[in-house]
């Protein structure tokens, strides 16, 4: 969003974007330094980090937009239904999972009650749907694509069992924070411009969904319309400064389920000063269908 | 014009049109010319996926 936007300023767009199809696949893109950011699931880069990869996580990408999904009119019900089942989750290294571990503790229940699959985030509303897996743990809109699809229902959001759920972060390999902050620091305001215009209200997001559905995603642009607005908290874009007990949580939940070997400081793998610079930055200055942005 | 000839030409205008419209609707210039200049100017890659 925030590359189409800033294509209609007249610096132009701010950064290459590059679509993958997983979060492993961004990983080694970052290791190789073919990618110099990316976005992924929290724990990932909390790991990555920890293992000696040089990046930092510097903002989020968005709020909540999580949900778990079973079948419509299927035999599950319940959380506790799911023993025994198959549950698919985007990888070991996501707040997905840590959600599911959340709901096992919640219910009384271990991971030995249930089998947790990894599936790209692409695949996992069709496999629901052809019966190959009972659940899945996923990100936007791929709950929504499940409901509009007519077989899925939402069992839980992440934000009923994790009030302030986060999920997807900004990370930038540190060469880049060492040699380039500026260029840092222009992605990170552009992202939080567009966090705030999304904001905006309905009109914002559903033009949001078109653009990104139709040039970005290559989805149905009416699937994003439906993770965007129904109802229009599904998905939050404010406040995207990364807070230290939201990744402390998460660092915690991932030493309790062997995601990660030792604890780590905050301070040490996220770099606050990009999100600190881009607290005084207002929305974009475009309307929706609009030609030019400022 | 003989025959042989005729295919010739037919088939390098063929490849002809067939690598431009590649070039046109599959290439994605903007990696290939940031790729291209000084390290300092060079727009960040970022990688994304389709997901919220």
């Amino acid at each position: 969003m925030t590359d189409y936007i800033s294509r209609h300023t007249a610096s132009g767009n701010l950064f290459i974007p590059r679509l993958f199809q997983g979060f492993p696949e961004i990983k080694e893109a970052l290791i190789s330094n073919t990618m110099q950011a990316g976005f992924m699931v929290a724990p990932m880069a909390m790991a990555l980090w920890s293992q000696g990869v040089p990046i930092k996580i510097v903002y989020l990408g968005h709020r909540y937009g999580s949900a778990f999904v079973v079948r419509k009119n299927g035999p599950i019900k319940t959380f506790p239904d799911l023993r025994g089942r198959v549950v698919a989750i985007p990888t070991r290294f996501s707040d997905e999972r840590l959600i599911v571990f959340r709901a096992l503790k919640k219910y009384g229940m271990t991971a030995k009650d249930i089998r947790m699959v990894e599936m790209p985030p692409p695949d996992v509303a069709g496999a629901l749907a052809a019966g190959a897996i009972d659940a899945f743990s996923m990100g936007e809109p791929y709950p929504s694509q499940a409901e509009m699809g007519g077989y899925g229902r939402i069992l839980f959001k992440a934000r009923d069992l994790w009030p302030d759920y986060m999920s997807c972060v900004l990370v930038v390999r540190q060469d880049m924070i060492d040699k380039r902050p500026e260029a840092v620091q222009a992605l990170v305001d552009g992202i939080a411009r567009s966090g705030l215009w999304l904001e905006k209200g309905r009109p914002y997001r559903e033009d949001a969904a078109d653009f990104v559905g139709r040039f970005y995603y290559h989805q149905d642009p009416r699937l994003l319309r439906w993770a965007l607005t129904n109802p229009l908290d599904r998905v939050m874009y404010t406040p995207l400064t990364p807070f230290k007990p939201d990744f402390e949580l998460v660092r915690d939940l991932m030493l309790e389920t062997g995601t990660l070997d030792h604890s780590i400081e905050f301070n040490d793998y996220v770099d606050i000063k990009f999100a600190e610079g881009a607290k005084s930055k207002t929305a974009w200055a475009y309307e929706p269908g609009g030609l030019e942005a400022r | 014009m003989n025959d042989s000839r005729k295919v010739i030409l037919g088939l390098a205008l063929w490849v002809c049109g067939v690598s431009a419209l590649h070039l046109r609707l599959n290439f994605d210039w903007s990696v290939y010319l940031n790729d291209r200049l000084p390290e300092s100017e060079r727009k960040l890659n970022v990688a994304y996926i389709p997901v919220t």
